[in-house]
């Protein structure tokens, strides 16, 4: 008898705290799901539709997909969007890891360059692309003349178009987002124990391996979180290729997912296929780190 | 139980808050009311701070019409047809003008049954289109006319006299070929340094370079055969290797306004829209450019392929539409009827620009404004003899577009040869349904 009313009570208790929860989670969920959630889900029946936005949506399908793989512009920006992330995720990782082991040390004027390292992060990236613009000008640009100087080169690079463009997408975010991994990163390095150096040291490893098998296994999981943001980040990228390339009219050089999907969305307003694309992206952008998620899982069980 | 208390209020003022803001765009039904029981009209335009004419206009026609209420809706020049076509899917719109920039812009607003057919309207008041010079003609989709033009921009030769005086060479004529105009930019060029002269300056927009070649009248961007572009092409291409004009490249990398590339007094001819006359006339009064630079400026009618009559050039409209959503659908269209005729034409004028009805009286205001070049030439090449419109109306308008905006970059940045360029702009043409 007495453990029934405990058993009441007790539910009594843990419903009015979830209660309390949902309370608190809501104005942040309902938010969520009617500018978001919804969004998606429609998203999702869209992309097999033909929509402009206004007339009755017709259902098509998988004709959007199937006219995806066969269009020119759809494919130019998937390869693109392949390569900057290609790019951009392994060497920003590593150099914001070697930022954030070199200003562990003691050194003078740490916290200084610290924070010179974060300052690309702060800046407007209007401001920021419009100088990056100044900096690589093809014919007037001081980038360009340091490399004449020293080469002679006949043709100095074109920064902002053909296949370069990719490593000026590269190259830029690498600039703007390592400081803000290196903080990260720092966060991590501080958090590994002492102990284990010592213990390292006692025996007998030297600063190649402490670094092999002490800092690298205990980052694992920045590393992992580093890794899945900057992937994610990465198929985003859209206000950097449309800053950098400096025109409506990309090349099939430069377009890229994001900006495929707007264009196909908001000036042709052909909805249903701009859903099927950003489908694809969230499919691709799933994969991967769906991938990222099993091998740690893989080496945390080691 | 206190707590308990607590919870529950926080529940109900969600649920009454999420229930406030949900029924919020419910208000609006039925005649918009404005103050004092005018009429409410909302216009749709773009930079309303920067562009004198939509409020002189709005104002002007509030002092004859004391019922109506017109207030202007901005949604700003960079993106204003994606933006005013999201603003005008689906229904809840309240917008009941709607100001169109561009010819794809108005057959996407079509496409999407947003503004009205206007024939009614125009068999009702006994417009006569013939003052719009059959510019109509050339937006009218399955013999339906959706907007009314107000404004009408042709393209000339801008060119700075004193380049021209110090070289000791002739001022381009209102009769050249494009190969007359090439030599002429090629003579006047100077690629010494420190007294570079640029013969010719296009602006990085496509139709600087893909329309001189619809000039003919046979050819137009609907064609999906775009071989007719290719001298046009090699001309600019073999201009730039030459340091005849500014690279490509370059332009883009700087987002360099043609204005102010004209302002810096080293561009002898630019092939610009008669859109930059407001602009240069306003900026050489305010002292933001230089007059010694580039105050001796005058225009030259456009250049024209050869066997094809002096005087052909080409045109952009800008138009009026009445919203489908509109409640007052009467009232705007003689908003509508107003700005496109006699009277809305000379406030527009007054600003320096082009009304869509162009007679003596309305060129005789632009001319006379301060500044403007006062020399016969430029005041015969106020009259052009035959106008294509830069855009005309098609259904897949915005995707080709879309396509020949992509490889005219890819040409311009030499990422491809113009044959290249050209084959892919066929072929990728050639998909869209």
């Amino acid at each position: 008898m007495k453990t029934h009313t405990l058993n009441e009570r007790e539910k009594k208790r843990k419903r009015r705290n979830n209660l309390v929860a949902y309370s608190f989670i809501a104005p942040n969920f309902i938010g969520f799901a009617v500018f978001t959630l919804v969004p998606i889900v429609v998203a999702f029946y869209m992309a097999f539709c033909q929509w402009d936005g206004s007339n009755p949506a017709k259902f098509i399908g998988f004709d959007n997909f199937i006219n995806l793989t066969k269009d020119t512009f759809f494919l130019n920006a998937l390869l693109n969007t392949f390569l900057y992330c290609l790019g951009t995720v392994p060497i920003t990782m590593i150099i914001s890891l070697g930022l954030a082991v070199l200003l562990n040390q003691k050194i003078k004027g740490r916290g200084l360059i610290r924070a010179i390292a974060c300052f690309p992060y702060v800046g407007s990236i209007i401001a920021v692309t419009t100088v990056w613009r100044m900096l690589f000008h093809p014919t007037k640009g001081p980038v360009n003349s340091i490399l004449f100087d020293l080469f002679q080169m006949d043709s100095l690079p074109q920064w902002f178009s053909g296949r370069l463009i990719i490593l000026s997408y590269i190259l830029f975010s690498l600039w703007k987002s390592m400081g803000y991994y290196m903080v990260i990163y720092l966060a991590g390095l501080q958090g590994i124990p002492n102990e284990l150096y010592e213990a390292a040291e006692l025996d007998g490893a030297g600063r190649w391996q402490k670094f092999r098998y002490v800092t690298w296994p205990q980052l694992r999981s920045t590393t992992f979180f580093v890794v899945i943001i900057l992937t994610i980040g990465c198929f985003k990228i859209y206000d950097t290729a449309v800053l950098l390339s400096g025109t409506n009219n990309m090349s099939t050089s430069s377009m890229v997912l994001v900006s495929f999907i707007y264009t196909k969305a908001f000036t042709n307003w052909n909805l249903g296929y701009a859903s099927a694309a950003a489908i694809c992206l969230f499919l691709i952008v799933l994969v991967v780190t769906l991938i990222q998620f099993k091998n740690e899982s893989k080496f945390s069980n080691d | 139980m206190k707590k308990r208390w607590v919870s529950i209020l926080l529940c109900a003022t969600m649920i009454i808050t999420a229930g406030l803001t949900g029924c919020g765009g419910n208000t609006n039904s039925g005649k918009k009311e404005g103050t004092e029981g005018k009429v409410h009209l909302k216009w749709a335009m773009w930079d309303y701070s920067l562009i004198d004419y939509w409020e002189d206009l709005a104002d002007e026609y509030m002092k004859t019409h004391p019922d109506i209420e017109i207030e202007c809706v901005d949604f700003g020049s960079n993106d204003y047809s994606n933006v005013l076509a999201t603003e005008m899917s689906g229904s809840g719109t309240e917008i009941d003008i709607v100001s169109i920039k561009d010819v794809v812009s108005y057959a996407t607003l079509i496409e999407k049954n947003a503004i009205v057919p206007l024939d009614d309207y125009i068999a009702k008041d006994n417009v006569d289109l013939a003052k719009f010079n059959g510019v109509t003609d050339q937006v009218t989709v399955d013999g339906k006319l959706y907007e009314l033009p107000f404004r009408n921009d042709v393209w000339w030769i801008f060119y700075n006299k004193d380049i021209f005086d110090e070289k000791g060479l002739e001022y381009p004529t209102n009769d050249m070929t494009w190969e007359e105009y090439d030599k002429l930019a090629r003579e006047v060029t100077d690629t010494n340094f420190g007294s570079e002269v640029y013969g010719a300056h296009y602006h990085p927009w496509p139709s600087t370079v893909q329309l001189l070649g619809t000039l003919d009248g046979e050819h137009s961007i609907l064609d999906k055969k775009y071989d007719f572009m290719k001298p046009y092409y090699e001309m600019v291409l073999k201009q730039e290797d030459d340091g005849v004009c500014m690279k490509y490249p370059d332009l883009i990398t700087e987002g360099l306004h043609y204005s102010a590339a004209f302002s810096n007094g080293n561009i002898a001819m630019m092939n610009m829209g008669s859109w930059a006359v407001t602009t240069l006339l306003t900026k050489l009064s305010s002292g933001e450019f230089d007059p010694e630079l580039c105050g001796n400026w005058a225009i030259a009618s456009y250049p024209h392929a050869e066997g094809v009559e002096a005087g052909t050039t080409l045109g952009a409209i800008t138009g009026l539409s009445v919203a489908q959503e509109s409640d007052n659908k009467d009232e705007a269209w003689d908003f509508i009827n107003w700005v496109s005729g006699e009277e809305g034409a000379k406030v527009l004028a007054k600003t320096g620009n082009f009304p869509a009805i162009s007679n003596d009286a309305v060129r005789q205001e632009i001319s006379s404004m301060e500044g403007f070049p006062q020399d016969e030439q430029s005041m015969e090449a106020l009259n052009y003899k035959k106008m294509y419109l830069e855009t005309p109306y098609g259904k897949d308008l915005s995707q080709i577009n879309e396509v020949l905006g992509t490889y005219h970059s890819m040409i311009m940045n030499r990422e491809c040869t113009v044959e290249e360029g050209i084959t892919k702009m066929n072929e990728e043409t050639a998909k869209i349904q």
